[in-house]
């Protein structure tokens, strides 16, 4: 989900005042207060259970943690709501770099974990007994989060890609539902000729959508980084090649002609685009029905989803768009309970994961949840009573794997940049791919890595 | 005007403080000497004067110093995600005078503060001669509903423009759309800069035009009757007496507005999640050097970026005091 709500739970965030003096304050007070709360948890020691603190912002989140602390005796959690995305990580890695603050576990998004990991902000879990859960998760979640028998997060949920499309606007210009990039441009085109004011979709060219842009890449083909924190410094960056062209320059025509949007994805405007029929699909994620069904109430009934379209007739390329894991950090004075929490909150408890199934639309990566009946079998009234899981879980088996850099937020602010420069006019669609290459591989090297092509 | 004096530079040297709080500490023993034995009375008094300067001695080394010299030492030092930590002389300095962020970013404050700011101050003059020239209620309303921006917080001034640009919203989209002007991007490529001046300008005039309202307030009025009995017209008496007289307070407004404009940074900032396609983690030095810092853990070279912004905020400043210290004939 991770990404999900950010677009939303951010606006509301920037009213309060999302500015930096909020961050900034709310990271020196946790500065100051985590010493007192990771020390009282110890200084109590035996008597009492332990306390650990836990950094996550899923929706009802409040529910599992209650759920938790009812079935544990001796391990209790404190959970607290530090931010989504961008905003917690702001505040981990300064906690981390000043020493104290940080919680005991925190939840991350999959293209954060080789950052934090590097800068030896995570705990090694393989050494408490995580790598027995190895099983429990599908194939590329767990290469996410483990490298051998280290494990530096337990996985919670993923962002398999489809297509959410509006049944009633495809019936009322008589659109066929696309099975390939090459028609869904056909599509895109007869429906901007019928109605100008209606798009095809929103091309997302700002920072928030730098995980959607890279999740149609993986799609495409596209593996930028050959990286493992056991081969260091080495790494491989390739963000040019053939198949992460081809994206752009696809999606850089749909520009050009005018047949989809290029609105912000963290806006009002984007958010009105989805309930006002203005776009008739929005590619998304597994964690994309809950937030599609949030901020577009008023049209339920009338979406459907359907798989991604492929590049190739008959293909079956699937791409992830975030996914979610618990990790324990090095502050912790509690390494074995740590692992312990982020290892059972969802792990393969059927309560926990009906609740994360229910109230906050999160798409499992535990093997005997996703592929069980209560998921798979869920109808959904937005989407006309559709059994929607069963394309997501479809995509979910069908991703490989992919590595992630350990400078990912450079690399997604490079992107956008040069993104919107092309929007802009200034460069060719076709030179994004070489510009952001250039600038990671330059910063890369700059940091101290050995870049290979 | 000698008043407008005194007030130039104490704002523009702050640094000098701690030099004058020593002044009355040595007055006040001299005083003190005659009345008591000299030299027990005087080191008395100097003890004294050392106490009470001492709070304010604390809160500038902790708050001030402390935190400077900190920043400074991380700007000599280099610590990479793979190379470690090492102390590098001033590679950092050297590489932000070579940096095509760091210095696209100077350039675009650079070229919006040239459009900006004259058009702020001519707006906060005109209206501070318009206040100064009519005396009625209306004045009073006019006065304060100028100012007023200056009360809203510039984050919320900011959020809150956010949503009037907003295409789909925004009345002025609206607007343009009802007259058939078609429509705007005001959060695009092409409008962002001034977008932003839009709302930097809305923020900001009040308060400069209270500044020089103030300055009129205190020119002597029988210059206005000599200039009257002359046979000067209203704007004759604005352009030739009120406005040459009230340059100082004119520099003063001036310099603080190029040193605001060189750290733009909330407006940028609160916009960014709207446009970040548009407005890049360097779109001014100041942002630059905060996602530096807490978006790639590159705090060396983020405080080496705040130093040499700084370092070019004091040149520039200074050499602007001293250009138009000779030129408005003030000496």
């Amino acid at each position: 989900m991770s990404s999900s709500r950010k677009p939303r739970l951010r606006s509301v965030r920037r009213t309060a005042v999302a500015a930096t003096s909020a961050a900034l304050a709310g990271m020196l007070l946790a500065a100051c207060g985590g010493g007192s709360g990771g020390g009282s948890g110890s200084g109590a020691a035996s008597s009492g259970p332990v306390h650990i603190k836990v950094w996550a912002w899923y929706p009802d989140f409040k529910q599992v943690v209650d759920q938790f602390n009812k079935t544990h005796k001796d391990v209790q959690v404190d959970w607290v709501q530090a931010g989504v995305g961008q905003d917690e990580y702001t505040k981990l890695k300064t906690a981390l770099k000043a020493g104290q603050g940080a919680p005991d576990v925190v939840m991350l998004e999959f293209q954060e974990l080789p950052t934090i990991q590097l800068t030896k902000g995570l705990l090694d879990m393989g050494k408490y007994g995580a790598d027995a859960d190895k099983g429990n998760y599908v194939d590329w979640a767990w290469k996410q989060v483990s490298d051998g028998d280290h494990v530096y997060a337990i996985p919670v949920d993923g962002g398999p890609m489809a297509m959410m499309y509006r049944a009633d606007l495809f019936k009322k210009y008589k659109l066929k539902v696309p099975t390939t990039w090459a028609e869904y441009k056909e599509e895109a085109a007869k429906l901007h000729a019928a109605d100008p004011k209606a798009y095809m979709t929103d091309f997302g060219s700002d920072e928030t959508a730098g995980g959607w842009r890279q999740g149609l890449m993986w799609q495409a083909g596209s593996r930028p980084y050959t990286y493992s924190a056991s081969k260091l410094p080495d790494i491989g960056v390739k963000l040019n090649d053939d198949n992460a062209k081809k994206v752009y320059e696809y999606w850089g025509d749909l520009v050009k002609n005018k047949l989809v949007d290029t609105q912000s994805y963290a806006t009002t405007d984007f958010y009105n685009g989805l309930s006002s029929g203005k776009y008739a699909t929005y590619i998304a994620a597994g964690w994309g029905p809950g937030y599609l069904s949030s901020v577009a109430k008023a049209t339920a009934g009338k979406w459907r989803v359907a798989p991604l379209p492929q590049w190739t007739a008959g293909g079956t390329a699937q791409g992830d768009w975030g996914g979610s894991s618990f990790s324990v950090t090095s502050q912790t004075k509690h390494p074995k309970e740590a692992t312990e929490v982020a290892r059972e909150l969802f792990g393969t408890s059927q309560a926990a994961w009906k609740i994360g199934i229910d109230q906050a639309y999160l798409f499992p990566l535990s093997k005997p949840i996703l592929n069980g009946s209560y998921f798979g079998d869920k109808k959904y009234d937005f989407f006309g009573g559709q059994q929607i899981n069963k394309v997501f879980v479809t995509a979910a088996n069908g991703i490989g794997s992919f590595d992630w850099s350990p400078f990912q937020d450079f690399a997604y602010n490079t992107d956008t940049s040069e993104v919107g420069k092309a929007l802009q006019g200034q460069t060719d669609w076709s030179a994004v791919n070489d510009n952001v290459q250039q600038q990671v591989a330059s910063y890369a090297t700059k940091q101290g890595f050995k870049v290979s092509r | 005007m000698s008043l407008l004096r005194q007030q130039g530079p104490p704002a523009a040297v702050p640094l000098n403080q701690p030099v004058t709080s020593e002044g009355p500490a040595h007055a006040a023993g001299r005083k003190a000497g005659r009345r008591s034995g000299q030299l027990s009375g005087r080191t008395r008094h100097k003890a004294m004067g050392l106490l009470l300067v001492t709070p304010f001695g604390l809160l500038f080394a902790g708050f001030l110093v402390a935190p400077l010299a900190y920043a400074f030492w991380l700007s000599l030092r280099t610590s990479t995600l793979v190379g470690g930590d090492h102390f590098s002389w001033f590679a950092n300095y050297k590489q932000t005078f070579t940096d095509p962020h760091f210095l696209s970013g100077v350039r675009r404050v650079l070229v919006f503060g040239v459009v900006q700011i004259p058009l702020m101050l001519g707006l906060a003059l005109l209206g501070a001669l318009i206040i100064d020239e009519v005396t009625s209620r209306l004045a009073k309303v006019f006065r304060m509903t100028l100012f007023m921006p200056y009360a809203v917080p510039a984050v919320i001034g900011a959020l809150m423009w956010g949503f009037l640009y907003s295409p789909t919203f925004g009345p002025v989209n609206s607007l343009s759309n009802a007259l058939g002007l078609g429509k705007f991007d005001l959060l695009g490529h092409s409008l962002m800069l001034t977008s932003l001046g839009n709302i930097v300008t809305w923020q900001w005039t009040g308060y400069n035009m209270i500044v020089l309202y103030a300055a009129l307030q205190g020119l002597p009025r029988e210059v206005y009757e000599a200039a009257k009995l002359d046979g000067a017209g209203q704007i004759q008496t604005a352009l030739r007496i009120k406005i040459p007289m009230v340059s100082s307070a004119l520099v003063l407004t001036l310099m603080f507005t190029i040193i605001g404009t060189l750290q733009f940074f909330t407006e940028p900032r609160v916009l960014e999640p709207t446009a970040s396609s548009v407005i890049s983690p360097d779109y001014t030095p100041n942002l630059y050097a905060y996602n530096l810092a807490f978006q790639y853990s590159e705090f060396n070279y983020s405080a080496a970026i705040s130093f040499s912004l700084g370092a070019v905020v004091f040149i520039g400043s200074y050499l602007f005091l001293f250009a138009t210290r000779k030129r408005s004939g003030l000496k």
